[in-house]
């Protein structure tokens, strides 16, 4: 389990957040109808136990508008290449993009799709999924860390081990 | 424009992950990638419930959750609200799921761990489109009736054919013809156990012809044990069956095992039953390097053809033994020729021939048979009737699947270069063709 009580992200788990991963964003509205969006990368503040989410407010609407409701937030970062896999979840609170949000967000973009091509997929098919448009921060204090790498067990999920 | 489910059918193939986000009761969500999603009808999908507890958990308390799909083709999304319904563990949906699932697992070597517990059965509220910034081209796949046409035209020729050897070669011709496979192999189902035998292949480095697997092994033993297709759209994550490719002719001569032919490489595999009269015949296998290469519509038009040369492979088996014993002829001149060794080990009926290993079993007998027919009485010609006829040969029983071994037999002595040829002169008649004197030899 990365980190410790009064610092939850260790910096291993820091370098993995801000990577090459796909970052995919759960939330619900006052209804309990969840939502699914996805972020176009993430800078991580470990001294501050936070990481924004940088979110397409044009793509993902309801997420936005969830999280501005009730903060409620769960966050999962994958890694396409072996399936190394954190779910972090918390409050958020939503935030102005920085230039330094929006420049993330781009090498984010430059990188994941770097990535996908070293794995055999084509830009084209990769671009829906990584959109900046309209870019929404959504700040997480971190309140728990869940293990969600699926073990030799290829393909499938492990429940998370925390 | 209101999107069918129907209309997302690529998604449900497993390439590219679906997410699935839940809530629990007090409103904390829950978002996970998941490893399988099957289409129902047009208000239902299934999820396999083999390991995610927390979704479950939270979908037990609040039935609402949200899942995102993903098109292969273009990585166009898509979001469905769902409602949980029920679960199931068991009926057909979930012997499907679990067939496949246990095709997967198989592969690596963990059939025990990966059980599928249940299937959970949701019923789809809505279907939106997320917004692409790019022009997202749905590019459809080529009409049903294309697939349709060319099956029809495929079984028409398999119909035509006589004999064992041409339906094999009409099914995988058309295959590669028709289909745009490059790379398949038909196996027959071995009457006499519980083996499978390919009879011929194409586009692999050697035909493997004469190679075997045991039934429930791996995705092809599977298909023949469950008796339903299997596909796999996405290889990647799945390691590949057989271990390393054997190098086939220095392995064959100390096993007497033929090499089951494969590309390394292979993005996608389907494998189809092929069933005549209620029983297994044997299995048509398909492999591709590109993701996606068989979807639902080409394995339903498959699935015809696989039936089609069932029947005909059945009733070329049972048809073959009519004719009338031919008259002996004389010898064909071998003895100009370079001698060679044949020798046959008694224990498996396994037959080498100059020390390579060529087949065993029935097949092995056979050829031993009717080589020592020719030393005896100087004839080269012979019929499929007197080999049934032959208490020597043992033959198993009236099943038995002798025009297929033969073919297997004549396909064999080809690939080696042998010194020994097998003829067909017409239709249950053979003729034996040597190159030189043959010292036989049983041990």
């Amino acid at each position: 389990m990365p980190g410790t009580d009064c610092n939850p992200i260790d910096a291993v788990l820091a370098t993995f957040l801000e990577s090459p991963v796909m970052i995919i964003v759960g939330s619900c509205d006052d209804g309990l109808l969840p939502q699914v969006a996805r972020a176009a990368g993430a800078v991580v503040d470990r001294a501050k136990g936070r990481v924004d989410l940088i979110v397409s407010g044009w793509q993902w609407p309801q997420t936005i508008a969830n999280i501005g409701r009730n903060g409620r937030l769960a966050v999962t970062f994958a890694r396409p290449a072996d399936y190394v896999s954190y779910q972090l979840k918390g409050r958020a609170a939503i935030v102005p993009a920085s230039a330094a949000h929006r420049q993330r967000a781009q090498h984010y973009i430059e990188a994941m799709t770097e990535t996908f091509a070293e794995l055999g997929l084509d830009q084209a098919v990769a671009a829906s999924w990584l959109v900046d448009l309209e870019p929404q921060v959504l700040r997480l204090a971190v309140e728990a860390i869940f293990v969600q790498t699926p073990g030799k067990t290829a393909g499938s999920m492990l429940e998370p081990s925390q | 424009m209101t999107i069918r489910l129907r209309d997302l059918h690529t998604c449900f193939e497993g390439v590219i992950p679906s997410i699935i986000a839940t809530a629990s009761s007090d409103g904390i969500p829950n978002i996970s990638y998941l490893s399988h999603v099957a289409l129902v009808d047009d208000e239902h999908v299934a999820l396999s419930d083999q390991f995610f507890s927390k979704t479950a958990a939270n979908i037990r308390a609040n039935n609402n959750a949200a899942v995102m799909l993903v098109d292969p083709r273009d990585g166009s999304q898509y979001r469905l609200s769902v409602v949980f319904e029920r679960s199931l563990d068991s009926g057909a949906l979930f012997e499907t799921m679990a067939a496949e699932l246990r095709a997967s697992s198989a592969q690596l070597g963990m059939a025990d761990v990966m059980r599928l517990r249940g299937v959970d059965i949701y019923r789809v509220a809505s279907v939106a489109a997320i917004p692409s910034p790019g022009a997202a081209i749905a590019i459809s796949s080529p009409a049903t009736s294309v697939y349709l046409i060319a099956a029809a035209t495929l079984c028409g020729r398999i119909s035509e054919a006589r004999e064992v050897d041409a339906i094999v070669d009409a099914v995988l011709d058309g295959l590669r013809d028709s289909f745009g496979c490059a790379n398949s192999m038909l196996l027959v189902k071995d009457p006499a156990g519980e083996r499978l035998v390919t009879v011929g292949s194409r586009g692999y480095l050697w035909s493997g012809i004469g190679s075997e697997l045991t039934i429930g092994e791996a995705i092809i033993g599977t298909v023949a044990a469950e008796r339903r297709t299997i596909r796999i759209n996405d290889m990647s994550r799945i390691r590949r069956f057989g271990d390393a490719i054997r190098a086939a002719a220095v392995d064959e001569n100390q096993t007497r095992t033929i090499a089951l032919p494969g590309i390394a490489d292979a993005m996608s595999q389907m494998a189809l039953p092929m069933i005549a009269g209620g029983a297994l015949r044997g299995v048509l296998f398909l492999e591709s390097k590109k993701r996606l290469a068989f979807p639902k519509d080409v394995e339903t038009a498959l699935s015809m053809l696989a039936s089609n040369a069932a029947a005909a492979l059945a009733l070329a088996d049972n048809t073959s033994g009519n004719e009338q014993s031919l008259v002996t002829s004389q010898g064909n001149g071998a003895l100009a020729g370079r001698p060679f060794s044949v020798v046959h080990h008694l224990f498996d009926d396994s037959v080498f021939i100059d020390g390579e290993y060529l087949i065993k079993g029935v097949s092995g007998r056979l050829l031993v048979h009717l080589l020592g027919l020719h030393l005896q009485e100087g004839r080269a010609d012979f019929t499929n009737r007197e080999m049934r006829l032959s208490n020597e040969l043992r033959l198993p029983d009236f099943k038995d699947n002798l025009e297929t071994r033969l073919l297997l037999l004549r396909r064999r002595l080809e690939e080696k270069a042998a010194p020994i040829r097998l003829l067909r002169t017409g239709r249950g008649k053979l003729r034996l063709e040597i190159a030189g004197p043959a010292l036989l030899e049983s041990r």
